[in-house]
């Protein structure tokens, strides 16, 4: 199955109920698979008649309640971050596939991955807000992972955006879909609360900590008058308390770390050198380390899912008593890279290995651990 | 004669409407933000107005508000009905989203012309190709009142705005002519000074299945009266003219300036020239509307399977 199909079923078994969205290389394949796939389940799918109007129309329908998504890449992402920043202020969740390419503009290799969008999904925007974003490695990720992110963006209530890459948006791989029954078990659905007493509380006094009320739906009882992009409070009203309201919008998700958080973790035990990974590059990084094990260096890989919120403890404790840091991106600036130096202070010594359009091949990385280690 | 405005009695009996508004709801009295003079009041009045004699159910009549001085609207019109303040120029497509997840919706647009022929031209033409079942409510006061008189795609030749200081030059945007030519199925003209009009027009969109655009011309004293002549559209009679300062004056030269669409026909080009044709364009109830064509695709794909 193709990746960005399996990324389109894996929202299908999630109950994605709408999908707006423009054709875009590479991401043009989720739009053909669901305009012929969402009919049959009784969803819709619309191809809208820009990337603008189909993240508003994505809002429009998840704020009646159905649960939608779009995908795009990078030049789709930068006309959609207004939209993106009013949403997440009203707290409308939605799912976003950004199946990133190189370059900025329309035309050149657009088919070659770049993870060029890492910085603009956690900085997008013009308000301020705290986003989920989780990067896959195969096609049998992006089928869960999608599902993850419905499940996330239903309970936070926020933008969450699935990292995939041309690569792996045009990767054929096997991929295993586990019996209706088995799905449906995890699923967070939008159901109507019971009890309306509760839904003007976002703190919870006892134990200190935000709680996230269900997203309102219009066209119900359980709806604000008034749905502005700004911030408000429950009815809707302009609240004066915006730091406050700051505050809880990155709060909410911030002190969830645990359930939002995934990283993992491979012959970390006694590294030396560790090998710190998202996307595409942790395959070839799982090669590097295995062979470099072989050759009796000490090499361990921790692969962040969960790319924002950057998982500061757990990237600390692991660094704490490494020699070395290797990051290895598909970009030239270091997006993690940056946030491991922000982590570790610059204590220890970080090495980018940039590539971009391309590949990283095991070599590449195996270079850099074996100069290290001597 | 209109400069002196209307007299009331000095006790007024309370409104039938005024608890209906949003603020009448809050604080027991009418109280609106717009400048003295604005057409939008009149507007929100009219809509709560329909909304209540209608008995329209708020659950199934969302209201999607663009970005101009009418979003302040929300603030006035009738306290039950459901509204979401979208983006600017991009309510025509959040409503095709909420028409689309939940076809019993009928979503009111409520917008503007800057919001709905400037930056939001796009979606306007697509959601009247598509033919989505919804109503949008064009304001046209010919400039950007928001942010302090500037140009309008609307702005009327010769006239004077604050980005064009000497004169309007650039051609008028029509938008019923692109309501026309995108394919809307209901597409009518009227303005403030004709308020039976409007709420006859508003009331048939309501029936209507099929995407139904009402512009409605509005004055704005403060920014496009105080700057203008009232010989605006009329430079063939050769007048001087004089400040449209007040409202009665404004309102005198909308009135002045509407030819309606019978006897437009009968008119040149250059003749209607900075002139609005107020009237019903167009009337198609049958023509088939988006969210059920795609009910229909639903079940063939359903059928397919």
């Amino acid at each position: 199955m193709m990746g960005n199909v399996a990324m389109a079923e894996g929202a299908l078994a999630a109950g994605l109920d709408f999908f707006g969205g423009y054709p875009i290389t590479p991401s043009t394949e989720a739009i053909e698979h669901l305009a012929k796939r969402l009919p049959e389940v009784g969803g819709c799918c619309m191809q809208m008649e820009d990337e603008i109007a189909s993240i508003n129309a994505v809002i429009g329908a998840s704020v009646v309640g159905a649960k939608s998504m779009t995908a795009t890449s990078g030049p789709g992402l930068s006309l959609m971050t207004e939209t993106i920043s009013m949403a997440a202020n009203l707290e409308i969740p939605f799912v976003f596939c950004d199946v990133q390419r190189i370059g900025p503009g329309s035309a050149g290799p657009v088919t070659d991955p770049h993870h060029n969008d890492i910085g603009l999904i956690r900085f997008s925007g013009h308000g301020e807000f705290q986003v989920i974003a989780l990067a896959p490695m195969n096609c049998q990720e992006l089928f869960d992972l999608t599902i993850t992110a419905f499940n996330f963006a239903e309970t936070y209530r926020c933008p969450v955006y699935i990292l995939s890459d041309a690569y792996l948006g045009h990767l054929h791989e096997a991929v295993y879909i586990p019996p209706k029954e088995e799905i449906i078990k995890g699923i967070v659905t939008r159901e109507l609360p019971t009890d309306f007493s509760k839904k003007f509380s976002y703190f919870d006094e006892i134990s200190g900590k935000y709680i996230i009320p269900k997203p309102p739906i219009m066209g119900t009882d359980y709806s604000p008058i008034m749905f502005l992009h700004q911030p408000h409070n429950y009815e809707g009203i302009t609240s004066p308390k915006s730091l406050e309201f700051m505050e809880m919008l990155i709060e909410k998700i911030k002190s969830n770390m645990d359930k939002i958080s995934i990283t993992k973790e491979y012959k970390l035990e006694d590294a030396e050198i560790i090998i710190i990974s998202y996307g595409l590059p942790v395959r070839t990084s799982y090669r590097a380390v295995d062979i470099a094990r072989k050759e009796g260096i000490k090499v361990g890989l921790l692969r962040i899912v969960t790319i924002w919120p950057f998982p500061d403890e757990k990237v600390k404790g692991i660094v704490k008593n490494a020699k070395v840091v290797i990051v290895p991106e598909l970009n030239y600036t270091g997006y993690i890279a940056e946030q491991v130096e922000r982590v570790t202070n610059l204590e220890t010594p970080i090495i980018k290995i940039p590539k971009v359009g391309i590949f990283h091949h095991p070599d590449d990385i195996l270079k850099v651990i074996r100069e290290v280690s001597k | 004669m209109s400069g002196i405005g209307p007299m009331y009695p000095t006790e007024k009996p309370d409104h039938p409407y005024v608890q209906l508004s949003m603020s009448g709801h809050l604080l027991g009295k009418y109280s609106s933000r717009f400048c003295a003079g604005c057409g939008y009041g009149m507007i929100g009045h009219i809509f709560t107005r329909v909304f209540e004699d209608e008995k329209l159910d708020p659950k199934l009549f969302p209201v999607v508000i663009g970005i101009g001085c009418y979003s302040q609207l929300l603030l006035l019109i009738h306290h039950a009905s459901q509204k979401f303040l979208a983006l600017h120029g991009r309510a025509p497509a959040m409503a095709t989203g909420i028409k689309m997840a939940n076809p019993k919706l009928k979503p009111i647009v409520f917008s503007g012309d800057g919001d709905c022929l400037g930056i939001g031209g796009n979606h306007f033409i697509h959601i009247c190709r598509r033919n989505v079942d919804c109503v949008i409510l064009v304001f046209n006061n010919s400039i950007y009142g928001m942010t302090g008189g500037q140009g309008a795609p609307t702005t009327l030749f010769g006239a004077h705005s604050t980005t064009t200081p000497y004169k309007m030059f650039e051609n008028r945007s029509d938008s019923m002519k692109l309501a026309l030519a995108a394919g809307a199925s209901y597409v009518a003209r009227t303005t403030v000074a004709h308020p039976r009009t409007f709420m006859k027009y508003f009331r048939k969109a309501l029936k209507h299945k099929g995407t139904s655009v009402i512009e409605v011309i509005t004055p704005c004293v403060t920014y496009f009266g105080r700057k203008n002549l009232d010989s605006l559209g009329a430079e063939n009679l050769g007048i001087k003219g004089e400040k449209m300062d007040d409202t009665g004056k404004m309102i005198d030269w909308i009135r002045r300036n509407c030819i309606r669409i019978n006897q437009s026909k009968l008119m040149s080009e250059n003749e209607l020239f900075n002139k609005y044709v107020i009237g019903e364009f167009r009337f198609e109830p049958d023509k088939p509307e988006y969210s059920e064509e795609y009910a229909k695709i639903i079940k063939l794909a359903m059928e397919e399977k």
